[in-house]
């Protein structure tokens, strides 16, 4: 999307030699086999896409490579040799540098304090360390200040200082996962340039994406992950279709599920009028959005992630509070309200992190299913605890939640099980609109159904869904009308059916507006 | 007030100041490496009477003083076991620490109670320079603890800020995690830690029974482990400041025996009227105000707070 | 460039040499790696305090041993005068009725994720304000006096728990140093209060505070032990039924266990951590009050007696939970009686301070046992610089650019 184009000129600048060799590599979760039989051949001097669709097991197979996961089959070879990396410092010491999409940086130290922590001399000559980091960041150009502590630093800054991190540690294998969900547009294209005179000096890289287009002006070779398997291995992005990666990825079209296509024209439910509100670090996340949703309607918002989606549900949750603007839940003014009285007035949300915000993981089943309704459950002031189991049993079974017992920790669900209980908490009690941000993260194919299904039976029961996500196919398949989020403002509203992804995606990189009609 | 008063003011002053900057410092080391160790008491219980006692059968106080930081390295050994390898809750082991160790301290010093040892530090005496006039027997005539603690304290800012060991305990009191995915042994750090705090904690409690009492009773500690633990949080984990903040804290525990007999009145106020109880007060209400200042000032920069301090860590294998 | 091996980054390469691929002597050492039970011990706690309790005792013996007693003698002299008899049993329950209330008081602000460390100093608040009310209203009749005091002494606890649980629930100041720090404050004022204002004018040179009046002492129940005893389980069986089955517990324990699941569902966090601690603190100054009524005829220092302190072995070996209050406070009451009765054998009394102590090490690291396996791993990321890399299909091996580590490789 938004790379350097002048850097995909040079297609590999080692002379092939085999850098990394995962063979076979199966890592399996409670639930969920992650990766069977993914396999990845990295050779010195290039730049490697590792391409998938969410929940391929990209992330799973770069963490058995950096340490993080042992792998329950396949072989690690790095530099010709077979190795077993129990910790990631394991594979620090295989030359394997990873740069997590969760920094692991320490805030209150500075730049270089991160950058040679773990390899630091024995005593520490500040001047010269200093000095030697700007260096290394200069040959690289990466641009920092060595001596600011990292709370200071900008994202995209720490991800620079995440990179020094293992440049300092003389990595020869720099493995990046989807680094440019956190950046601006400027920022990707100077991490592109600086992947690119990696390669040039002989280091390779592993570069997580899903993003086609940033991958073929960035990567020489790729490979292509679906369903945890390798199922192809190009050695040359350069005459490679895109459309052609696009079907290794995606394989036969998973059936999608479609919401009907009739037009919903009910009345409007939720209406934002130049709604503004701060990030967690006080800065401006939300830019006067307006966005209404009608009854029976899906309107999905679509953007890189860190564009204000986040701080955009949980304004409308009451979570956040707004700096301007205005929110009306079917007619009633909600500007103010606590995120219980919004709750109260007909809004159900799903929130981003379920086991943070959504449910408390140490509590029970039955703890959980009720806390929007606890209050309804009381006689006097005790709690009516057969109410709530029964309330409890009623909600596993409509929303096909599998439990052991319900007065298990919900920590012990799966994340598809998790997320049901999560949903259908949220729609009981005939909510009028429903907020769900990323529902289908991280769970597999099953539950990803289960849960569009839910969304568009809300959909044909008349409420008004605001569906934030980051899976593009997701939207286009689910959403009637599809905002787009830029830099925290509303940069193109679209209409799904007369849209391409590619357009949708130039939106979400902030190109001009190519609004296509989606006012209906 | 005559000049000899002020001076033994001074003088004790120092000496108090040693006995909870040493005590202090080990405490500081620990909570850096995010290990809250509330045993500081009794980690010097079992420093002052096992010190005591070995300098009682060896006739030397520097053996004794060497075997106390042994000791209190051993008791702060289960701390670091419980609470760090296991990673069971800081909060109650460390107190388990305290009620154990004063407990412990109690039942083996009991022949130790009336005896005096002759085997006890003596002021140094530095040559030349200890007859000055007030300077001499406040800087240059203390027992030899009061030097090495200052050496310890300039140590310690050392290796905290000037090493990569240093480092790599600033970093796991801020994110065990980050720290271990750099290659550094979270338990190894930390274990350490709590041990060299141990050490410092038992050689203070020795400084106690070897020169500032000179002699062991049930009770000789009396909350000077507390003031310790205070001191960091009143110094914001820095060495240079719990250095500062323990001449103050010093000042206080010197002038409390004394208030009642200085003849002294500042803008008609009669400094012997002042109780001496509620001058005991003052290290611990100081430091809440520290604290409440400390998170005013959060609200823009990062807390000097360790950020994991309390926070177990276990990685667990997957 | 056609080989970046031998293109190393001269620009950094002697300092960064220390780094990769030398292992550190410890990399080399066999790890302990906790591992979480997918089959969980049932009672896994109780089973834990016993094991914890069996630990302090064959540690105390040893300790007996050493120092020339027989322990079979002494523990059977502490069995004996804590729970042979309904008047031993009386006495072990004097003692655990400060212990069950404070490990009360701490295990309600537990049941929040919160730390009340201060409890012995609430205590001691707490029966500071309920004799200062004796002292002035000393004329009132016993049941009515009592009950003021002991209203006093919840006061009190709260008038000590203000401060840190304003810090904490708007300042988001650690509440474990701020209520320990007033623990201290709270017993100074109290030998202040002996040495100057509150001083008998009767006790000549010694320092003792003012005796209460006749009739605010508790009324007795059996034995040694007075109705206190009774309060402490009513409070107990409240505090479980609150936490349990209310809509009040419910939000308690939704803002300790997720506070933004708690948020989410409209719970005030500030109000909740304000309502925990506030109450933990009445709860120990009542505590404290129970206490002065109970045993004591006047204020002292010495009064809360480590009661405080201990209560939060108490609760922490409860995990929060009335039940185990209860059944903990019951053991350290015995172990205490015993402690005092063992000094006609010439055992110091320390022993039972020891065994406590003891035990909930015991406990804790029993505990963590149950719930996780230790596997020890030996780090295998770096083998054997002789062993002969097997060969891969093809593969040139790139010697690292520092070319320290693989020194058979230097040569390429």
């Amino acid at each position: 999307m938004s790379a350097p184009g002048d850097a995909a000129v040079s297609p590999g600048a080692g002379d092939g030699r085999v850098v990394v060799d995962l063979r076979g590599i199966r890592k399996e979760f409670p639930g969920v086999v992650a990766c069977d039989g993914a396999n990845l051949t990295v050779r010195a001097g290039t730049i490697h896409a590792l391409l998938g669709e969410n929940g391929a097991g990209k992330t799973s197979l770069v963490n058995v490579l950096g340490g993080v996961y042992l792998p329950d089959a396949g072989e690690i070879w790095v530099h010709g040799r077979q190795r077993q990396f129990h910790s990631p410092a394991d594979a620090i010491a295989a030359g394997i540098g990873m740069v997590h999409q969760e920094f692991r940086l320490v805030p209150t130290l500075t730049v270089f304090e991160n950058v040679v922590l773990g390899s630091a001399p024995r005593y520490l000559d500040m001047g010269q360390i200093i000095e030697r980091v700007a260096h290394l960041a200069a040959t690289y150009s990466l641009q920092t200040d060595p001596s600011r502590p990292v709370w200071q630093l900008s994202v995209g800054e720490r991800q620079r200082v995440e990179i020094l991190k293992a440049l300092w540690r003389d990595a020869d294998v720099l493995v990046l996962d989807e680094p440019t969900a956190v950046l601006t547009p400027a920022e990707a294209a100077d991490l592109g340039l600086t992947l690119r005179s990696m390669a040039d000096r002989g280091r390779s890289v592993v570069y997580i994406s899903h993003k086609l287009d940033e991958v073929l002006s960035v990567c020489d070779e790729a490979t292509v992950l679906r369903g945890g398997v390798t199922v192809a291995r190009p050695r040359s992005l350069a005459g490679v279709d895109r459309s052609e990666l696009a079907e290794m990825m995606v394989g036969e079209a998973a059936t999608q599920i479609q919401r009907p296509a009739e037009r919903p024209s009910g009345d409007i439910v939720l209406e934002l009028a130049g709604v503004s509100a701060l990030s967690d670090r006080g800065l401006p996340a939300l830019h006067s959005v307006d966005i209404d949703v009608r009854a029976g309607e899906i309107v999905g918002v679509a953007g890189v992630s860190g564009n204000g989606q986040r701080e955009l549900a949980e304004a409308i949750a009451g979570l956040r509070p707004t700096t301007a603007g205005t929110m009306l839940l079917a007619g009633v003014d909600i500007t103010g309200a606590s995120p219980r009285g919004r709750s109260r007035a007909g809004l159900a949300y799903v929130p981003e992190d379920r086991l943070g915000m959504g449910l408390a993981p140490a509590m029970s089943v039955v703890d959980n299913a009720v806390v929007r309704s606890y209050r309804s459950m009381r006689r006097r002031m005790m709690l009516d605890l057969r109410g709530c189991e029964d309330f409890c049993r009623r909600l596993v079974e409509r929303f096909g939640v599998q439990v052991g017992r319900i007065h298990e920790p919900v920590s012990a669900l799966s994340g598809g099980n998790l997320q049901r209980l999560l949903l259908g908490r949220e729609l009981t009690g005939e909510p009028k609109m429903l907020v769900a941000a990323q529902p289908t993260r991280g769970l597999d194919v099953a539950g990803i159904a289960a849960i569009q299904e839910q969304i568009v039976a809300q959909r044909a029961a008349g409420v008004g869904v605001l569906l934030i996500s980051e899976d593009l196919d997701e939207l286009l398949a689910l959403s009637d009308r599809l905002v787009v989020m830029y830099e925290g403002q509303v940069a193109a509203l679209m209409d799904p059916t007369q849209v391409t992804r590619a357009e949708v995606g130039a939106a979400m990189a902030g190109s001009a507006a190519t609004a296509s009609g989606g006012n209906s | 007030m005559s000049e000899a008063a002020v001076v033994g003011l001074l003088v004790a002053t120092v000496q108090f100041a040693t006995l909870v900057y040493l005590a202090g410092l080990g405490e500081l080391i620990a909570e850096r490496s995010g290990v809250l160790n509330l045993g500081v008491e009794g980690m010097m219980a079992m420093g002052a009477v096992s010190g005591f006692m070995m300098a009682l059968a060896t006739d030397r106080p520097w053996i004794g003083f060497a075997f106390a930081a042994l000791v209190g390295m051993a008791v702060a050994g289960v701390h670091a076991l419980v609470s760090v390898v296991m990673g069971a809750g800081q909060v109650v082991s460390g107190l388990a620490i305290t009620i154990g160790g004063l407990g412990f301290a109690a039942f083996i010093g009991q022949d130790a109670v009336r005896e005096r040892a002759d085997a006890v530090f003596t002021d140094l005496g530095i040559a030349g320079l200890a007859d000055i006039r007030w300077v001499g027997p406040i800087l240059f005539n203390q027992p030899p603890v009061v030097y090495l603690a200052g050496l310890l304290g300039i140590a310690a800012w050392f290796v905290l800020n000037r090493t990569r060991l240093g480092l790599a305990l600033r970093a796991v009191g801020e994110s065990a995690s980050t720290t271990d995915s750099v290659g550094h042994s979270v338990t190894l750090l930390r274990s350490g830690a709590v041990l060299i705090g141990g050490a410092f904690a038992g050689a203070a409690g020795a400084f106690l029974s070897l020169y500032m009492a000179a002699g062991w009773t049930e009770g000789l500690i009396a909350g000077r482990g507390w003031i310790a633990v205070a001191l960091v949080i009143f110094g914001a984990w820095r060495p240079g400041r719990l250095a500062a903040g323990s001449l103050l804290f010093g000042f206080t525990l010197a002038l409390q025996p004394r208030v009642q007999t200085f003849d002294l009145s500042i803008f008609g106020f009669e400094i012997n009227t002042i109780s001496p109880a509620l001058l005991g007060i003052l290290p611990f209400l100081l430091t809440v105000v520290v604290l409440i200042a400390i998170s005013f000032r959060a609200r823009h920069r990062p807390s000097p707070a360790p950020a994991a301090l309390t926070l177990p860590y276990r990685r667990e294998e997957r | 460039m056609t080989d970046p091996g031998a293109a190393p980054e001269p620009t950094h390469a002697p300092l960064h040499t220390v780094s990769r691929g030398r292992a550190r002597w410890h990399r080399g050492l066999m790890r302990p790696v906790l591992q979480r039970r997918a089959d969980v011990v049932p009672a896994a706690q109780a089973v834990a305090f016993v094991i914890g309790i069996a630990v302090a005792l064959i540690a105390g013996a040893l300790l007996l041993l050493a120092a020339g007693n027989d322990p079979a003698q002494v523990y059977g002299r502490m069995v004996d005068s804590s729970l042979g008899g309904i008047n031993s049993i009386s006495r072990t329950l004097l003692r655990a009725t400060p212990l069950a209330l404070a490990g009360l008081a701490v295990a309600v602000a537990g049941s929040m994720g919160l730390w009340n460390i201060g409890a012995e100093g609430q205590m001691m608040a707490g029966a500071t304000v309920a004799a200062g009310f004796a002292m002035s209203a000393g004329d009132l009749p016993g049941p009515l006096l009592i009950v003021l005091m002991l209203i006093a002494g919840a006061v009190g606890g709260v008038v000590l728990m203000v401060g840190p649980a304003l810090a904490r629930a708007y300042l988001g100041v650690s509440e474990i140093i701020t209520t320990l720090m007033l623990v201290e404050v709270s017993i100074r004022i109290v030998e202040w209060l002996e040495t100057g204002p509150w001083k008998d004018p009767e006790s000549q040179g010694f320092a003792l505070i003012e005796p209460l009046p006749d009739q605010a002492s508790l009324p007795g129940l059996f034995g040694r032990t007075h109705v206190g005893a009774l309060f402490a389980v009513a409070l107990l069986v409240a505090f479980w039924l609150a936490v349990s089955r209310t809509a009040w517990g419910y939000e308690l324990r939704m803002a300790g266990s997720s506070p933004a699941t708690a948020r989410y569902a409209g719970i005030s966090l500030q109000r909740k951590v304000l309502a925990a601690l506030l109450l933990s603190g009445a709860l120990a100054g009542l505590a404290g009050a129970i206490e002065l009524t109970g045993t004591a005829t006047r204020l002292d220092p010495g009064l809360s007696n480590g009661y405080g302190f201990a209560g939060i072995i108490v609760a922490a070996l409860a995990l929060m939970r009335p039940s185990g209050v209860a059944a903990v406070a019951f053991v350290f009451g015995a172990v205490q009686v015993g402690g005092q009765s063992i000094q006609t054998l010439g055992v110091t009394s320390s022993i039972a301070t020891i065994l406590q102590a003891m035990i909930l090490i015991g406990a804790l690291v029993a505990a963590v046992l149950l719930n996780y396996r230790v596997r020890w791993v030996r780090p295998v990321g770096h083998p054997p610089e002789e062993a002969a890399p097997p060969a891969g299909p093809a593969l040139d091996r790139t010697p690292p650019s520092d070319g320290s580590s693989n020194p058979e490789a230097s040569g390429v």
